[in-house]
């Protein structure tokens, strides 16, 4: 392509631009672009902007909008169509209908002026005109420029330089150019990429990150070609020596704006650089060594556990003395026990009331030594005498012991002596309730 | 320190104390382990005092955490009793014992357990210490010997370890 480019003398063209930097002061037909147009269509425009515009000063027209571009491919395409007659600007005009027929009609001699098309034959009243190869071949590759970010066409452009360096018939001169040629490309992007990394949100950055990616390996061919270059033409190491400067300038650039990338990327966590697919359809695609490869030039930290002899000691200690550490097996959910009750303080009153019940038998009062005379035996008198004072003094039941002065004595007796003492009812009525 | 010097404190860092020829180059501030056969050294790094790993024991500070602490511990101390055969020498590199051995001084010192708890327990235990290079671990000889990492405890902490290798059955 870009051999095309050059034998049709567009690229030597490009080669020298302005020096000035007053592009253009003239727009096509007053054809004034509003901001919002020209910020959807920047990336776009932007590109074709740099391209044209040695030809658009040499024509005395600008392209401003990314529709004159279709204007122009639209004519090229139709000229394609036309065959070996040739159209003329009617002819032309009608078959771009679509479009503006004044605004074909301006396109047509813009692209007239800059020799795009001509007439069949030069004479004054030929109507009739060719359209050359090369501008469109020269659009296309502007318009997959614009798309991909010309990228691709660096790489390229780099390879065929040092393809052309590296020719047996190449003179000192092919070189001299090309390290220019390279040496400018080199401080274009270096320099729009240092002005976006000084001045721009990290948002730019991103839409601009193109300029970043493969930077690596078109500074590495870039290199390839200054060594051919310096190796060949001793002589010209002065342009190589610019030609560093700018590759390094470059490097300084991508490093620069890539730290504020990453930057930014650190504090969001946000890896939007590439689309979620593309990083999608690398872990899909990928196989287990490119993805390993990912980590490759990261370590680890693995540390190890660490015992202390006293821990080791400690532990031993422990084994001796702990039992066997048992898992109490799987239950299901719904057979969880029942939380304990509350726990109530044991109350013998019941049993107390039927005792005493069943000692009076209806009396109002029995004596102590009755009672202790139906006891088999000392313990059993022991338990019964501890009742009768238990009876006594809870608080609920209305029972009463009282003891008195007299003693009986007998000595062959089980309790072989027995103070005198009487059981009472205390209360008659509540006795009657609870009958 | 050199930039191969650093290679290798990353890698021992990141894998552990390394294992390589005995002729390869000895980077410095690292302890040779000379394998007993010889045909292997074992590149183990020589911290200073205040760097060592104990001394987030010191801080209060957690460790890394191993599964079953405790048992893995009683099975290191089991496998020093069996493979320390000289406890008045150094520790590295003792001598190889079998598994039964070990499992039989693991049952000394744990005795309330049933047999296959005590056995899955040892293996978790000496697999996990082979990992991180405490042991070394013949799983089809079914033996164990020391590993490098054993090199690391310095002389006050080996005086204890002795206590322990002789209070131990």
């Amino acid at each position: 392509m870009e051999e095309n480019c050059r034998r049709s003398g567009l690229h030597a063209r490009l080669d020298n631009p302005p020096a000035g930097d007053g592009i253009l002061s003239r727009m096509t037909g007053g054809h004034e672009p509003t901001l919002d147009q020209l910020a959807g269509d920047a990336a776009v425009v932007r590109l074709y902007r740099q391209v044209f515009a040695v030809l658009a000063r040499e024509s005395g027209a600008m392209i401003a909008d990314v529709d004159l571009l279709d204007v122009d491919e639209a004519i090229l395409d139709a000229f394609a169509d036309a065959g070996r007659d040739g159209l003329t600007v009617e002819q032309a005009v009608a078959a771009c209908r679509p479009f503006d027929p004044q605004l074909v009609g301006r396109r047509f001699e813009v692209l007239r002026e800059y020799g795009a098309i001509s007439k069949v034959v030069d004479r004054p009243n030929e109507r009739f005109h060719r359209a050359a190869f090369a501008p469109y071949v020269m659009l296309l590759f502007l318009r997959r420029m614009a798309e991909r970010g010309g990228q691709a066409e660096l790489h390229q452009l780099l390879t065929l330089e040092h393809v052309n360096v590296q020719a047996t018939d190449a003179t000192a001169a092919v070189g001299r150019t090309s390290v220019n040629r390279l040496t400018r490309i080199f401080r274009h992007l270096g320099n729009e990429l240092a002005i976006l990394a000084a001045g721009s949100t990290a948002e730019q950055l991103g839409e601009h990150a193109q300029l970043l990616w493969g930077n690596k390996s078109l500074i590495t061919q870039a290199e390839e070609v200054h060594a051919v270059v310096l190796d060949r033409w001793p002589e010209l190491d002065g342009e190589c020596a610019t030609l560093r400067i700018a590759l390094a300038a470059y490097g300084d650039a991508v490093e620069s704006a890539a730290g504020r990338l990453i930057e930014q990327a650190g504090t969001t966590r946000a890896l939007g650089l590439l689309p979620v697919e593309s990083w999608l359809s690398f872990a899909r695609g990928s196989s287990t060594e490119s993805l390993a490869a990912v980590l490759d030039g990261f370590v680890f930290d693995a540390p190890a556990p660490w015992f202390s002899p006293h821990q080791l000691t400690e532990a031993v200690e422990d084994g001796r003395h702990t039992g066997p550490v048992r898992q109490p097996p799987p239950r299901p959910e719904s057979a969880t026990a029942e939380p304990d009750p509350q726990p109530v303080p044991a109350d013998d009153r019941e049993q107390l009331h039927d005792l005493a019940e069943r000692l009076l038998a209806d009396a109002r009062s029995v004596t102590v030594t009755g009672v202790l005379d139906g006891t088999d035996d000392w313990m059993a008198g022991r338990r019964m005498l501890a009742d009768l004072t238990a009876i006594h003094h809870h608080p609920d039941l209305p029972y009463a012991l009282a003891w008195s002065d007299g003693l009986r004595v007998d000595d062959a007796g089980s309790p072989s002596w027995v103070s005198a003492g009487t059981f009472t009812r205390v209360s008659e009525d509540e006795d009657e309730d609870e009958r | 320190m050199s930039d191969d010097d650093a290679l290798w404190w990353a890698k021992v860092r990141s894998g552990g104390p390394q294992r390589v020829t005995p002729d390869s180059a000895y980077p410095a501030g690292m302890t040779r382990l000379v394998e007993p056969d010889a045909r292997a050294v074992w590149l183990l790094p020589d911290l200073p005092d205040n760097a060592r790993p104990d001394v987030l024991e010191e801080l209060g500070l957690s460790g890394f955490p191993v599964d079953q602490r405790g048992d893995t511990a009683r099975v290191l101390a089991s496998c020093l009793r069996c493979c320390w055969s000289e406890p008045s020498g150094p520790i590295w590199p003792g001598t190889s014992a079998s598994l039964d051995d070990v499992a039989a001084s693991f049952r000394a010192i744990t005795d309330t357990r049933d047999d296959r708890a005590r056995h899955a327990a040892l293996l978790g235990a000496v697999r996990r210490l082979a990992a991180s290079g405490w042991v070394g671990f013949d799983e089809e000889q079914r033996t164990v010997r020391l590993g490098p990492r054993v090199a690391a405890w310095n002389a006050a902490e080996l005086s204890t370890l002795r206590e322990l290798w002789r209070s131990m059955p």
